[in-house]
Order: C-alpha cells, then sequence, then structure tokens
C-alpha cells in the first residue's frame, strides 16, 4: 500500500503512515479550521488499510495542541484502528510532555472510550 | 477587585469595538520586549497589514514595516539602558499599531530614566525642526562621524522614522516617579498624501488615545488587546506571541493557548460576517489579561439576535453540571457521529468549562438592527 505522508504545517500535523518501515505516527499540532476535510483523506487511508493491515501495527499520537474539532476526528482515528485490529495486532501510544495536563486528559479520555490497546507515556521535555 | 476587574472589560469592549470601522484594526501589546517577542509582533502586524494593501502599496508595506521594527528595537533599547528589570515589571511597556482609514500609526511607550528626558528631547526637537532634505544631510553626517556604535544614540533610528514616514515625530513624556517617565512616540504613515501631516503637537488626539489605552491596560493588566478581524492566521500569531511572552510558565501557556484557540475558532465560526471586512475576517476584539493567579480572556463580536438563545441556552447548560457531568457529556459528543461537526455539538464550550476553572461569563448586548454584541470571558489559573 501507498504511503500517506503530511508534512506539518502551522495549524496541521505531520502525518505518516508507511506500512512498509511500519511507522505510523501523527505529531506536532492539530489546530485547522477545518478539520473535517483535513481529516478525510486519513480516515479514507486507515479504511483501506484495515482491509490488509500489517501483522503488528504501533500507531503512534504525539501531539502538542488538539482543538476540539480536531479532537473528534482523532477519536475518529482510533475507532478505525479497532477495525484494524481485527485483522491484526494494533498498539496505539498517546504521548504528552509532563507538564501537559490536557493532553494527558484527552489521552485518558480516549483510552477509556476505545478497545484498542491503548498506552500513555510521559515525556520530559 | 479583581471579579470588578474583569466586569470591567465587559464595560469597555464594546466603546473600544465601536470605534474600529471596516478594514481598520488596532493591536497593543504590554510588556516585556525581547527579541523573541519583538519578531512575532512584527510577523502579526505584517500580515494584518498585507490583508489591507494592495500590491501597489508594496512600498507603504515596507515602510510600516521598517518603522515598526525602529520602533521596537527603540524600545529594547531603552530597556537594556536600564539594568533593573523590575523596573519594567513595575512599568510595563507598550507597543500598538493603528489602522484608521488612510492612516497607519504606531506607537510605543516606554520608561526612561528621568535625567535622558532632556536629551531625547532636543534630539526629537531636532529632528521635527528640519526639512526633508536637511534630514537627509544630517543623517548622511552622523553616519560619516562614525558614531553609530552606540547602538543609534545618535537619533539615527529616530531619523530613519521621520524620514519613511515623511513626518514628524509625535512624543511625549508622561512623568511617573523621582526616577522614571514614560515616553510616547508616535509616528504616523498616511497611505497617500491626502492624509496629511501631523503639526508636531505633542497633544495630538491620535497619541492621546494611545495614552488612554495605556493607562486603561495598566488598571487592568491587560497583556494583548486585540482589535479588528479574526482569522485563522491571526490565530495562530497571537498563539506564538503567547508562547513567547509566557515562556516561564509553560503549563500556563498550553492552558491558555487551549483556550484561546477555542475562544477565536468559534467566532471565526460562528461570527456574523461584515461584508465590509472583505473576508479578511469577523470583526471582534479580544484581550488578554492577568488578575492575581488567573490569567483572564476575554472576547467580543457581533452575532445576529437568533443566535443568541442558542448560545446563552449551550453556555448554561455547561455551566450548569458538575466537571465529572461535563466530561461524561464531552464522552457522548465525542461518540455521536451523527453530528460531525464539533461546533454546532457544543464540544467547544465543554471544553472551554473543563479547560477554564469558573464558569464560563458572558454577557449580551443588544446594538442596532437585530445585531448583538456577544461578551465571552474565561480565566485559566496561573500555575508555575
Amino acid at each position: 500500500m501507498e504511503k500517506f505522508i503530511r508534512e506539518e504545517t502551522e495549524d496541521t500535523p505531520e502525518i505518516i503512515f508507511d506500512p512498509e518501515s511500519g511507522i505510523f505516527k501523527i505529531s506536532k499540532i492539530s489546530v485547522p479550521e477545518n478539520a473535517l476535510d483535513f481529516y478525510r483523506p486519513v480516515l479514507d487511508w486507515i479504511k483501506q488499510y484495515a482491509e490488509e493491515p500489517n501483522v503488528q501495527t504501533q500507531f503512534d499520537f504525539d501531539l502538542e495542541y488538539v482543538n476540539t474539532a480536531s479532537s473528534k476526528q482523532v477519536i475518529q482515528v482510533i475507532l478505525l484502528l479497532q477495525k484494524v485490529a481485527e485483522k491484526g495486532d494494533v498498539r496505539v501510544r498517546w504521548f504528552y510532555e509532563s507538564i501537559d495536563e490536557d493532553m494527558k486528559a484527552l489521552g485518558a479520555r480516549y483510552k477509556k472510550l476505545v478497545s484498542v490497546p491503548f498506552e500513555l507515556i510521559e515525556i520530559d521535555e | 477587585m479583581a471579579q470588578e476587574s474583569g466586569q470591567n472589560l465587559f464595560e469597555i469592549a464594546y466603546p473600544l469595538f465601536q470605534r474600529i470601522h471596516d478594514n481598520d484594526f488596532e493591536y497593543v501589546y504590554r510588556g516585556f520586549f525581547d527579541h523573541s517577542i519583538t519578531k512575532k509582533i512584527l510577523f502579526l502586524a505584517d500580515t494584518n497589514i498585507a490583508k489591507v494593501t494592495n500590491q501597489s502599496q508594496a512600498t507603504l508595506q515596507k515602510r510600516i514595516y521598517y518603522i515598526m521594527v525602529e520602533g521596537l528595537q527603540n524600545i529594547t533599547h531603552h530597556q537594556e539602558e536600564i539594568a533593573n528589570d523590575k523596573d519594567f515589571d513595575k512599568f510595563p511597556g507598550i507597543f500598538a499599531i493603528q489602522k484608521n482609514g488612510g492612516r497607519y500609526y504606531i506607537s510605543t511607550g516606554n520608561i526612561v530614566a528621568n535625567d535622558k528626558i532632556e536629551s531625547l528631547k532636543s534630539k526629537l526637537d531636532v529632528i521635527n525642526s528640519l526639512t526633508p532634505d536637511e534630514l537627509k544631510k544630517f543623517h548622511r553626517e552622523i553616519l560619516s562621524n562614525g558614531n553609530i556604535s552606540d547602538k543609534g544614540g545618535a537619533g539615527l533610528g529616530l531619523i530613519e522614522m521621520s524620514r519613511k514616514s515623511g513626518n514628524k515625530l509625535l512624543y511625549s513624556f508622561e512623568k511617573l516617579d523621582e526616577e522614571f517617565t514614560y515616553f510616547y512616540l508616535q509616528t504616523l504613515i498616511p497611505t497617500d498624501a491626502s492624509y496629511g501631516t501631523p503639526d508636531g503637537n505633542s497633544h495630538h488626539p491620535s497619541l492621546e488615545s494611545v495614552k488612554a489605552l495605556h493607562r486603561q491596560m495598566n488598571t487592568d493588566n491587560i497583556l494583548l488587546y486585540f482589535n479588528g478581524f479574526f482569522n485563522q492566521e491571526n490565530l495562530l500569531s497571537l498563539l506564538a506571541i503567547i508562547k513567547s511572552r509566557m515562556n516561564s510558565m509553560p503549563l500556563t501557556t498550553i492552558k491558555i493557548s487551549n483556550v484561546m484557540v477555542e475562544m477565536l475558532q468559534n467566532i471565526i465560526k460562528h461570527g456574523h460576517k461584515s461584508d465590509a471586512t472583505g473576508g479578511a475576517g469577523i470583526s471582534g476584539v479580544f484581550f488578554l489579561g492577568q488578575m492575581g493567579n488567573e490569567t483572564i480572556l476575554t472576547s467580543g463580536n457581533i452575532i445576529q439576535d437568533a443566535a443568541k438563545d442558542v448560545i446563552t441556552e449551550r453556555l448554561e447548560f455547561v455551566n450548569g453540571m458538575t466537571k465529572d457531568e461535563l466530561s461524561d457529556y464531552y464522552d457522548d459528543i465525542l461518540l455521536d457521529f451523527d453530528t460531525a461537526d464539533a461546533k454546532k455539538t457544543g464540544l467547544g464550550f465543554s471544553d472551554l468549562r473543563i479547560k477554564s476553572d469558573r464558569p464560563l461569563k458572558y454577557k449580551f448586548l443588544p446594538v442596532g438592527d437585530n445585531e448583538q454584541f456577544y461578551l465571552l470571558q474565561t480565566s485559566v489559573k496561573t500555575k508555575k
């Protein structure tokens, strides 16, 4: 399957989905005005990936800022990973900076809402 | 007292909003100035000027930029002269850019030692007494004297500001105590010659209005005042300013940034679009201030009458819930994909209420034809 790459912009995250090297990562900032449009191709890609995923998928979130419009899209990403988990092994890692209690709280919220293995990982600045 | 002060912003917001028309704006930063802040202020100002100037005004835009740089460097230069940072915390300076029709005003206000006033004043008076040709000659003389090593101590920056603007420099001194005086400097840059020049009188109304604004911001401890159009670009510039301004308090910065994004995107999405701004954004005001151990964020913008009830209902709804109830509600909306648009579900308000340390304050002022001025205030506790 083709890689999916988006470079970070001032208000949208860096995205690397590369099944060949096994890197799946959404990072940096996600505060676009129109989160729906930004995440549509992202969700489409994962949907397709869920058809024939790698044996193991480690999916990383390492986000600094997430607006509410994006938070609603991110949960969709994670729910799609549950679909991926029907055919392969999926582990989600949610990184947050030790001082960032909001990002920790958001990760904890997602963890509670989904069934896929979901690990919160604190990183020191 | 703190409570009253937040309330005070609700009183002053609309008169301030009202004085800015169509494509005009005023942005004021108050506080400490360093290289990083300066860069971000320049970026914010420049993007906004670019929005309202056209290609043929590229020279104008460059001139304004240049004068802003000189003005900001002037502030940092004065700051360096006064060794004790505590004096700046006590008497914070300001930088203001205002656009009023065909006129741009760049204003600075900062403390100087009382014994510097005379030499500063005489430099300014000399510059203001010269014709453009004489100014050019004067500029060259100073350059050839090789006297520029003392950080423009010869007044090179001031000369350049006057030359680039084609105008006299307005200035004013406000004595603070036995040691310090606020030094205000204002440059008028007309978009074309028909917009005239000030006469050099130090009680010019535009300079007086900046001084009044500075007093107001000192009283209410406002760090940032933004009055103009809101769009995603401005939001990102403001975020960068806050990040620099508060880098000593990373946790608070994150909270404030999150709250600000929700507040301003709410305005951008729902504010009443006026044709006057030509699609540049939604007109509104925004203040970031501090009261005791809280950071107070206040926004004001025009909405249609019809939106008032919906907003009230949602605000009362989130204010009426405990944090646990709100958290459960938040989970529900996250998983409710029938209403895919987060903005329609009240997710933004819920998020604001969760992150803010007290109920969301709001107020509506009826302002003419089917419109309301909608004020919203949130608060974030300062943590180090």
